[in-house]
């Protein structure tokens, strides 16, 4: 018996890849995919990344599959948005990772949000203000003009996992943010018709982006972040809806559609559905691309094209 | 208002250079001189305004965000977090900015201190407290307000190499510590050891709390074999094999396994022989993106059992979750079909007191699927075998449909009916109905093993 699994250990770690030798890249681990593009873009060639999500999942509720807590296991560095939008599954698979380099307050650990001044910081903690995020609203990534905070920290947090490269980094963050600040010049002539509409989403994941572009939030589907309406408060929100004229219903893609069109039929506004990441369109596969599509879509909506 | 002083304190100076110039020979030679002076002073302006613009800039980097307008409560405001002596980009560190970042340092210091008084409170360990509690209602039982638990969790890390936490659970009946564990954070090679009482990693739904179940009841199987959850006072090791494909294995010894297995005491000293020694391992299969796999076998195994017989016991059992979740739709659309089947191999007596063993293997299951059809409403089907561990001709079969309505996130009622074929009794079938109301409050992770 012993020596049966004695014999059963040594061939599992046998199976154990060997990858001493190999151009040693940095395996980095991003939670979304709008991360996985900008530590691209940073890190080339001196970094492998992955992503957890595809794009298409609600943040705060991605699948916790072991496989990715085999993923983060092998990971050098974990880039993640932060203020507590992956807390429903990121500190369970940090856990089970086992890994001690990318854990909370480690140089491995690359919080996105460091430089980002939060939005909806609550003045209260109390569950019936909803599924609330204490640090703030953590949807700062819909948000293009947040991408140099976010690059800010990549650059930096691969800098201090590899000095050696400090450089090339901040040269390549530097290109990066350069592509996404002309593209920002268009995105502001393009969203010129934005501002100024009133907007209901079903949770509150448009606040920045909204900020940006001068759009104004109406309110919500859900009835708190993260709790589902009653029937009382879609009443009330329709009707607060018609007396403000409100002219988009943005429907996140993870979000049930027929509530969004009841809403949106019944206030006379036009119904959207958008991502809240990279990915989640077939589009929108870098992060770019992704805000090129959510302002492509959003005017194409108020101007009824 | 500092950039207003020195815009002021320019332009001051500026007019008392003009003021005071001397006046030249000839006026078109005092036009020239008085422009070139102009033009210095304007670039002098210039340069005093960028360097202002900059320093804002960090003094705004450097202040706390802005309360939210008209805030009903003193705001909860998260300043931004710089790294540590890195100024921002395209501000080059001078001393006049250090200067400047000791001046707003020394001048919220206060604050500061204000704030610091409260950090030795967050050494506290997060804390939970679950409420469950049960109506029920059938033939044989007749009706009943089960207090089922309030329990409080907590947990904290202890040092860098561990983390620790506690389950207390009071019931109408006890107050009991029903896990208090240690567990190591920080041993190489993908090692955890977790040592003193925990529920060892047997099967699926043996180590997750009643009030965690898919259903209002805990399967008979595990009643049965187990003994409820797989509580056990002992030491467990577990190990993440280093490959790409998750495979978990675990090695362990308990006193005993099961909160109510009665057929050994907690209490008392034992020989190594009377320990139960278990190994397991659980793998996982992505069959697709949105279909997965998890497969486990556990064995539990007692040389000899003291108390009874001083024969050993051996339960062995395998489990297999197939899950359906839509990537794109997982918080409202899904499925789950839950699976542990149960082999008890055990010398018993052939009746009570009688002195007479014989060698008994009884094999117990349970079978559900879960749907889920909205964010709110989650319905269900159980089904269940067991056959007696005395005599595994004595069975017992259940049909439990239930239907699960989340509230919130952290709330959530479920109904449920049980039909029982081969229960205790002269009338051997029972119907029960069950409402439970579940609640918690206060810190709440979504851990690994309950996913």
């Amino acid at each position: 018996m012993t020596r049966r699994l004695f014999l059963l250990l040594l061939a599992v770690v046998a199976l154990v890849p060997a990858d001493a030798g190999a151009a040693k890249k940095l395996r980095v681990v991003a939670t979304i995919p709008d991360l996985a593009d900008m530590t691209r873009q940073v890190g080339g060639d001196a970094v492998d990344v992955s992503s957890i999500a595809t794009g298409v999942e609600d943040i705060h509720a991605v699948p916790m599959k072991p496989s990715f807590a085999v993923v983060l296991n092998r990971a050098d560095a974990l880039v993640l948005l932060g203020l507590e939008a992956e807390h429903a599954f990121l500190p369970a698979l940090l856990e089970a990772s086992r890994n001690p380099k990318i854990q909370r307050d480690t140089p491995g650990y690359i919080d996105c949000s460091v430089y980002v001044q939060p939005e909806e910081v609550p003045t209260r903690l109390d569950r019936s203000l909803g599924d609330v995020h204490p640090m703030g609203n953590p949807h700062f990534n819909l948000d293009p003009g947040q991408a140099r905070h976010i690059v800010r920290a990549i650059v930096e947090g691969l800098s201090r996992l590899d000095p050696g490269n400090a450089a090339t980094f901040k040269k390549n963050g530097d290109a990066y943010l350069a592509k996404v600040e002309e593209a920002m010049t268009r995105w502001q002539q393009e969203a010129a018709p934005l501002k100024g509409k009133k907007f209901v989403s079903y949770h509150p994941d448009f606040i920045y982006f909204a900020e940006r572009f001068g759009m104004v939030q109406v309110g919500t589907i859900e009835i708190r972040p993260g709790v589902d309406p009653t029937p009382s408060h879609v009443a009330d929100l329709i009707e607060r809806m018609r007396q403000t004229k409100t002219d988009v219903v943005i429907r996140e893609k993870h979000y049930p559609a027929s509530l969004a069109e009841t809403v949106a039929k019944s206030a006379g506004a036009k119904l959207v559905e958008l991502p809240t990441m990279a990915g989640g369109q077939p589009e929108t596969k870098t992060y770019i691309g992704f805000v090129d599509y959510n302002i492509r879509t959003l005017v194409k909506a108020v101007t009824g094209g | 208002m500092l950039r207003s002083c020195v815009v002021l304190t320019v332009v001051a100076t500026l007019t008392v250079a003009m003021a005071g110039a001397p006046r030249p020979a000839s006026a078109q030679a005092g036009e020239e001189q008085l422009r070139r002076e102009l033009d210095t002073l304007k670039e002098q302006l210039r340069r005093v305004e960028q360097q202002m613009k900059q320093q804002e800039e960090v003094i705004r980097r450097l202040s706390p965000a802005p309360p939210p307008p008209a805030p009903a409560a003193p705001p909860v405001v998260t300043a931004p977090r710089p790294a540590p002596g890195v100024a921002p980009p395209g501000v080059a560190v001078t001393p006049d900015v250090e200067e400047l970042k000791r001046m707003i340092l020394a001048e919220i210091q206060p604050q500061l201190s204000a704030a610091n008084r409260t950090f030795p409170s967050q050494f506290n360990p997060a804390i939970g407290f679950i409420v469950d509690t049960v109506f029920s209602h059938s033939r044989q039982q007749k009706s009943n307000f089960e207090f089922r638990s309030a329990e409080i969790g907590i947990s904290a890390s202890i040092d860098p190499f561990a983390r620790a936490y506690g389950i207390i659970n009071g019931t109408s009946d006890d107050v009991e510590v029903e896990e208090a564990a240690i567990v190591t954070t920080s041993l190489p090679w993908n090692l955890t050891v977790k040592g003193g009482r925990f529920f060892a990693d047997f099967g699926r739904l043996s180590t997750f709390h009643d009030h965690d179940l898919p259903f209002v009841n805990r399967p008979l199987v595990l009643d049965e074999y187990v003994g409820g959850e797989s509580q056990g006072d002992g030491v467990e090791l577990n190990w993440l094999v280093p490959i790409p494909h998750y495979v978990s294995l675990t090695a362990g010894m308990y006193n005993k396994i099961g909160a109510e297995n009665d057929r050994v005491d907690n209490g008392v000293s034992r020989d190594v022989s009377e320990f139960t020694y278990l190994l397991r391992g659980s793998t996982s299969f992505n069959l697709h993106d949105e279909h997965s796999l998890d497969v486990g076998f556990s064995d539990a195994y007692t040389p000899e059992v003291r108390i009874e017989n001083k024969k050993g016991r051996n339960l062995a059992g395998i489990d297999f979750t197939y899950r359906y979740t839509p990537l794109a739709s997982a918080s409202y659309r899904g499925f789950v079909w839950g699976n542990e089947l149960l082999l008890n191999h055990e010398h018993r007596e052939t009746s009570p007191g009688n002195g007479d063993f014989k060698l008994n293997n009884a094999f117990g299951m349970y079978s559900y699927i879960e749907a889920r059809l909205t964010r709110r409403f989650y319905p269900g089907f159980l089904f269940e075998y067991v056959e007696d561990v005395d005599n595994k001709n004595f069975m017992t079969k259940k049909y439990s449909p239930y239907l699960t309505f989340w509230v919130s996130e952290f709330q959530r009622l479920r109904l449920q009916y049980t039909h029982t074929d081969g229960g205790p009794g002269p009338d051997r079938s029972d119907d029960g109905f069950f409402l439970q109301w579940t609640a918690v409050i206060g810190s709440h992770v979504h851990s690994f093993r309950d996913r």
